[in-house]
């Protein structure tokens, strides 16, 4: 099974995202539902947006955070899935 | 349900100027209603449909309107010799059991577009719980179109102050916010710069869902710069009897909504240009997006794309987004206490003086004067005066 980091992903056309300084706040337009996303998630999100891979995230990540890669991985993955069951990304 | 939008008696005052809005509904009403019929006027303002049933044999009419403004309904059902037939409920509809059904709703929940605050649901409520079968609604449907427009006047608000400002400031971050707004305005059809394609239909009688999501086709009718989108709204009050805020007809109070381009594309006849137009009811105000693509009439291929939402706007500040947050935790702030301690002492037994009294002996940090403690429990009472 493919790793979801290494998967292609896109945004959902029912997502918007508006930037709140690092943060981003994440309206999702059908059912009217606020997400939060901090500035891990805004990495992500980032990402998706410019058709890079999760992977891609978790490389940006490592370079501004001091921070285990098994973590921020094991973070993005949980995080990724978080997206997806909210209906804010899909396959891409 | 929340509250709705409220208007000012002046904001009234120009709903009954407004012609052929006015005759219409008001030749609609003479039509629907019939000697000793029951009418309900939905939203009714100060109540001047109540007033125009009672005019045309109603036998009685139920008046529902939260805004205090329907208070002028009493004195105005006295001097129109109707007070008798006419019931005040100063509440939302969605609150309100009949012992009778109506044989006819009226209702103008309209803003500047039919997709405004909570109106489909509240139609939808009132249609299935208040009105007796084969009833009548007034209005029957409304179709929304968009065209095309070119108007560098209509544009310039969203452009030139942020861009080429006359002070020397640079106000461009802005920019990204003013162009994402949806804004009223009031055309005439020398702007339209393709024909008009129908977005939605909304039948009164049936419509069930307050969101729109749809696409169209706009066809180039001429070489211009087209700077946004223009919607309007065809109103259909009952068979055959309506009006329309199209570019070229009598201007209306609702107006048109433009929704502008980021770059104005400059475009050739023949060229097309697909829309998505989204209206999404997010919590008490309509979230509009509007996407798509450009199309060159010779080759097919795309020239561009725009992606916009009023949800990046300036409507929205940054701190009330983080506030709407599912991230967000809320921690208990002083005022929150008072607010607690004050709701805890309202039993039926203590007046507004006591419970006022009692919070500026419990947080005279907070309240520098009995007044201002009064101030605070009044508004916090009235706040839940509806219920």
């Amino acid at each position: 099974m493919t790793d979801v980091l290494s998967a292609r992903w896109k945004i959902s056309d029912q997502a918007i995202a508006n930037t709140v300084g690092d943060e981003m706040v994440v309206l999702h337009l059908a059912n009217g539902t606020y997400y939060g996303l901090d500035a891990v998630g805004a990495i992500l999100w980032e990402s998706l947006t410019q058709d890079e891979l999760p992977s891609h995230a978790c490389e940006m990540i490592l370079a501004r955070f001091e921070v285990e890669r098994a973590t921020v991985e094991n973070d993005l993955r949980h995080f990724l899935g978080e997206l997806a069951d909210n209906g804010l990304v899909v396959p891409g | 349900m929340s509250q709705p939008f409220v208007y000012s008696l002046i904001d009234y005052g120009a709903m009954i100027d407004c012609e052929p809005r006015m005759g219409v509904y008001a030749e609609a009403l003479r039509r629907a209603v019939t000697p000793g019929c029951t009418v309900i006027d939905l939203g009714a303002g100060f109540g001047v449909f109540s007033l125009l049933a009672c005019k045309y044999g109603a036998g009685q009419v139920i008046a529902i309107e939260p805004d205090p403004n329907i208070e002028l309904l009493r004195p105005l059902a006295q001097a129109n010799g109707c007070a008798d037939r006419i019931t005040i409920l100063r509440d939302i509809s969605a609150r309100y059991t009949p012992e009778r059904k109506a044989d006819v709703i009226v209702s103008d929940c309209r803003g500047t577009m039919p997709l405004f605050d909570h109106h489909i649901a509240t139609i939808k409520d009132a249609r299935e719980r208040l009105l007796a079968p084969g009833g009548t609604l007034l209005p029957l449907r409304d179709t929304i179109k968009v065209a095309l427009a070119n108007s560098p006047r209509a544009y310039r608000q969203w452009d030139k102050p942020w861009k080429r400002n006359d002070y020397g400031l640079d106000l461009t971050a802005a920019h990204a916010h003013a162009i994402n707004s949806e804004g009223k305005a009031h055309l005439g059809a020398g702007v339209l710069a393709s024909a008009p394609q129908d977005l939605a239909v909304i039948d009164y009688r049936t419509v069930t869902e307050p969101n729109l999501d749809s696409t169209v086709e706009l066809v180039a009718s001429k070489d211009a710069k087209v700077h946004g989108l223009l919607v309007w709204f065809d109103a259909e009050i009952a068979e055959g009897l309506g009006y329309s805020n199209a570019p070229g007809q009598p201007p209306l109070v609702y107006g048109q909504m433009f929704l502008p381009f980021a770059n104005p594309p400059r475009l050739k006849a023949g060229d097309r240009v697909t829309a998505r137009i989204r209206g999404n009811l997010v919590h008490n105000r309509y979230i509009w997006s509007w996407e798509g693509s450009i199309i060159d009439r010779f080759t097919g291929a795309t020239r561009g794309h725009f992606r916009q939402s009023s949800f990046l706007g300036p409507a929205i500040a940054s701190d009330a987004l983080k506030a709407r947050s599912n991230l967000l935790v809320p921690h208990r702030t002083p005022m929150m206490q008072i607010d607690s301690d004050c709701l805890a002492m309202v039993n039926g037994n203590v007046d507004q003086d006591g419970i006022a009294k009692a919070l500026l002996d419990l947080y005279p940090e907070h309240f520098a004067t009995y007044r201002a403690a009064l101030d605070h429990v009044v508004s916090l009472m009235l706040r839940y005066s509806g219920d």
